[in-house]
């Protein structure tokens, strides 16, 4: 038992690869046992597989996302209220997975479903800018990123920081980490 | 006679040549009886005149791989539909991201067009570029990639078969499109129940339920053990570190042997359980309403480039690509209408032409034009629409079925649109009767023979028959009795491996060096699990100038063309009956015309360009692109 921290995306998509820059940045540091760090982008079953052999009793995920309302390099933190879509929906999602798609929402919604993601579970999404193929983040993604890594560190070393986060569904809402 | 349109003899010695005499030989001519859908003026006048005409549009259809849309236009008094439109929404573009690039990248990167099979592309990268540099694998390295290509199937085919297609069948879903036929599910008995345990089709079809059936479950699990195997000698999955001109770079010892055994031989009574759960759905609607057997229907006409190599007969050139294709465990072949046409991989190159007229490029070849490679190495002929002489050219624009509306092209060959999918692999070898011969399988004419040893379940023989009716329905068949081959060349490969190794033969590669001098060809034929793989290269000084994916989608999911010959997924369903249980357009869920779309196991691009109005913009998503062209 411990607290999963996973960074999620694809690699060389620029804004869009900020969640697994930050879990590899995250796996330089030293951390205490029972804090595992390590990049959860390799198919949401597979998580699913994984997270039935390793228990973990919180999860901090973290993935560059594109929600309506937002500014680029906008940061927002919540603890997902586990809420599932219709079951139409997250047969959708299982289809994404097993075909190769990559994304929070299908990772958060296939590991749930199949009861593995933990109970306590925080998501730091960041707003991407630049959509397209390439290495470097846009100006607002590459200041954010600091940022996240620090507040990714401050969930996974405090319990109580984590819990403190609002309960908020899918995609959270005001309650932004910026 | 081997081509039926296009203009190529053969002399007495079987060396084929362009007719004489033919100022345009390649000039555009449709397939002799090839079908044709109606003009969209047509449908357009029938549209207008009849309100029980409608336009039914399936955008995206959903649990395929990446993104295909669906027009049809359906009259719901004949409960027959009347126009079929494929289209592939979205844009590949790997054609034109490997010019310039070093050969070696096509393996990386190409291996990126799909979320589900990267492996196969990896691999036919690796191929192609071997026979354009002259590389001969070693025997394991030979024997190793097949395990490899094996064990993507063994991923692929349950998850189609459960995951995507499968629902289709389930009990959910039939009880809100067909309600009388689950009632008669409940109350039929299975034939196999010794086999999968369910003593009721309704059973059966209640496990086949999205998300909480136990064959569902079971297909998830089983895709985890394939994968498993698959990582033992490829690094990661989907997208290989492993594979690479002249064999693999992995190191195969007694340990990866046997943890690839403990995974391969669970599919020895899965696969008996998949084969027999499709023939238990396949019979049950044939009996219930004989209708079933022309959804999805359409000419059996396929095209495979066969699969595994033998180690005692793979050279990498192309020279000999006909005789060592014909020793493949899963037999090259073109089959039209039914019949067998061809096993020579030199005819099956040669017949391939790509045509755009509907598709979102510009033409490359005016008729006349002296393409660039007009003969191959041997000297046969090629079409200016052939593989090697195409140009990608890009050309955004509106969707217009009377023009263009689809990012796929449309291959042909010899001018007739063809088949690919797994299926056309047994079809070709239970009619050539080439393959290898061995304990675990027999081709005799008109079947194929698997035998399965004994796992929890006793040794089992089961034999796939070329089918009378061709349909939805033994697209599905013929993919679940494919796992089951599939695992069985799997377990012949991996013994032959052993008997090298207990030679001390652990060699799985061949240096080579990449000429910096001088046009090379080369091409990969090799297979996805949905059927049909090629990468066709041309090496000039050491780089890419030209490279060209067609994929088992890119056949399936193409346009109409020129002559208005419709593509696989059109003309099976412009063919399908309506045999949902509704008179209601705005109940109508489409189940038959999905069941006919999704036999074939789309895939489609999804790389990260959309295209708009506005142009081509992009996205962040990234999935299967084993679809479409380019």
């Amino acid at each position: 038992m411990g607290i999963l921290v996973g960074g999620l995306g694809y690699r060389n998509l620029r804004d869009h690869s900020i969640g697994i820059a930050v879990s590899d940045a995250l796996m330089e540091r030293g951390w205490p046992e029972g804090i595992c760090v390590e990049d959860v982008s390799y198919n949401p079953v597979a998580l699913v597989e994984h997270l039935r052999e390793e228990k973990f009793e919180s999860a901090v995920i973290v993935a560059a996302v594109q929600r309506p309302g937002r500014v680029p390099g906008q940061v927002t933190a919540y603890r997902w209220d586990g809420q599932l879509p219709s079951d139409e929906r997250i047969q959708a999602a299982v289809v994404d997975a097993v075909t190769g798609v990559i994304f929070l929402d299908n990772t958060l919604i296939v590991t749930r479903h199949f009861g593995c993601l933990p109970e306590i579970t925080a998501v730091v999404e960041i707003e991407p800018e630049i959509h397209e193929f390439g290495e470097s983040f846009s100006t607002a993604v590459t200041a954010a990123f600091e940022t996240v890594c620090e507040l990714v560190t401050t969930l996974a070393e405090d319990p109580q920081a984590l819990l403190a986060l609002p309960r908020m569904p899918l995609g959270g809402s005001s309650h932004d980490r910026s | 006679m081997c081509f039926k349109n296009l203009p190529v003899e053969f002399d007495s010695a079987g060396k084929p040549f362009l007719k004489a005499g033919i100022n345009n030989p390649y000039e555009w001519k449709g397939a002799i009886g090839a079908p044709a859908q109606l003009t969209h003026d047509k449908i357009e006048t029938l549209l207008r005149k009849n309100g029980h005409i409608k336009s039914v549009d399936f955008d995206p259809v959903t649990r395929v791989a990446g993104a295909l849309a669906f027009h049809s236009v359906v009259d719901f008094k004949e409960r027959k539909v009347i126009e079929a439109r494929s289209m592939a929404t979205l844009f590949r573009g790997y054609e034109v991201i490997m010019v310039g690039r070093d050969p070696r990248d096509a393996i990386f990167i190409t291996s990126r067009a799909c979320g589900v099979c990267g492996g196969v592309h990896s691999a036919t990268a690796a191929m192609a570029t071997e026979m354009a540099i002259g590389c001969k694998p070693p025997p394991l390295g030979i024997l190793i990639r097949n395990l490899s290509l094996a064990f993507e199937f063994l991923y692929d085919h349950p998850l189609h078969l459960h995951l995507l297609a499968g629902p289709d069948y389930s009990a959910a879903i039939v009880a809100g499109t067909n309600p009388s036929l689950l009632a008669r599910a409940k109350k039929t008995q299975t034939r196999y129940a010794d086999i999968h345990g369910y003593p009721t089709i309704g059973d059966l079809m209640e496990d086949l339920n999205p998300l909480t059936g136990k064959l569902y479950l079971e297909a998830l699990h089983m895709t985890r053990v394939a994968r498993e195997a698959y990582v033992l000698i490829c690094g990661k999955y989907p997208h290989p570190q492993t594979m690479i001109p002249g064999g693999m770079s992995t190191t195969v010892t007694l340990t990866v042997m046997n943890e690839m055994a403990t995974r391969l031989v669970q599919f020895f009574d899965y696969g008996k359980k998949v084969a027999r759960i499709w023939d238990e759905i396949t019979e049950f609607f044939y009996e219930a309403d004989p209708r079933y057997k022309k959804v999805g229907t359409r000419r059996a006409s396929m095209i495979d480039t066969g699969i595994f190599d033998h180690p005692d007969a793979y050279d990498a050139t192309y020279a000999n690509a006909g005789q060592t294709g014909e020793m493949r465990w899963l037999t090259p072949g073109v089959i039209v209408d039914g019949e067998l046409v061809t096993t020579d991989m030199h005819r099956l190159n040669m017949g391939l032409e790509e045509f755009v007229e509907h598709s979102y490029y510009e033409e490359w070849a005016g008729n006349g034009s002296t393409p660039k490679f007009p003969k191959d190495e041997m000297g046969n002929p090629l079409s200016p629409w052939h593989p090697w002489n195409k140009i990608t050219k890009p050309r955004p624009s509106g969707q217009n079925w009377k023009e263009k509306y689809t990012w796929d092209t449309a291959p042909r060959w010899d001018r007739n649109a063809m088949e690919a999918g797994a299926y056309a692999r047994l079809w070709n070898t239970a009619l050539a009767k080439k393959a290898p011969k061995s304990e675990f399988f027999e081709p005799t004419g008109h079947s194929l023979k698997v035998r399965l040893p004994k796992g929890k379940l006793p040794e089992v023989e089961i034999e796939w028959k070329v089918p009378t009716a061709w349909n939805a329905f033994e697209r599905n068949r013929g993919r679940a009795y494919c796992l089951a081959y599939t695992t069985m060349v799997a377990w012949e490969n991996w013994r032959l491996a052993m008997e090298r190794l207990k030679i001390g033969d652990t060699k799985v590669s061949t240096p080579f060096e990449i000429p910096k001098k001088g046009e090379h060809l080369g091409c990969g034929y090799w297979g996805a699990g949905r059927g049909y793989l090629t990468h066709h290269l041309v090496l000039d000084r050491g780089a890419v100038s030209n490279y060209q994916i067609i994929t088992p989608s890119t056949w399936n999911a193409s346009p109409t063309d020129q002559s208005g010959q419709p593509g696989p997924y059109e003309e099976a369903v412009l063919n399908t009956p309506l045999l949902e249980e509704t008179d209601d357009p705005k109940q109508f869920k489409g189940i038959d015309i999905l069941r006919a779309l999704r036999s074939f196991d789309p895939c489609m691009p999804c790389t990260t360009h959309i295209h708009s109005e506005g142009g081509v913009i992009t996205r962040e998503v990234n999935t299967c692109a084993c679809g479409a062209d380019d």
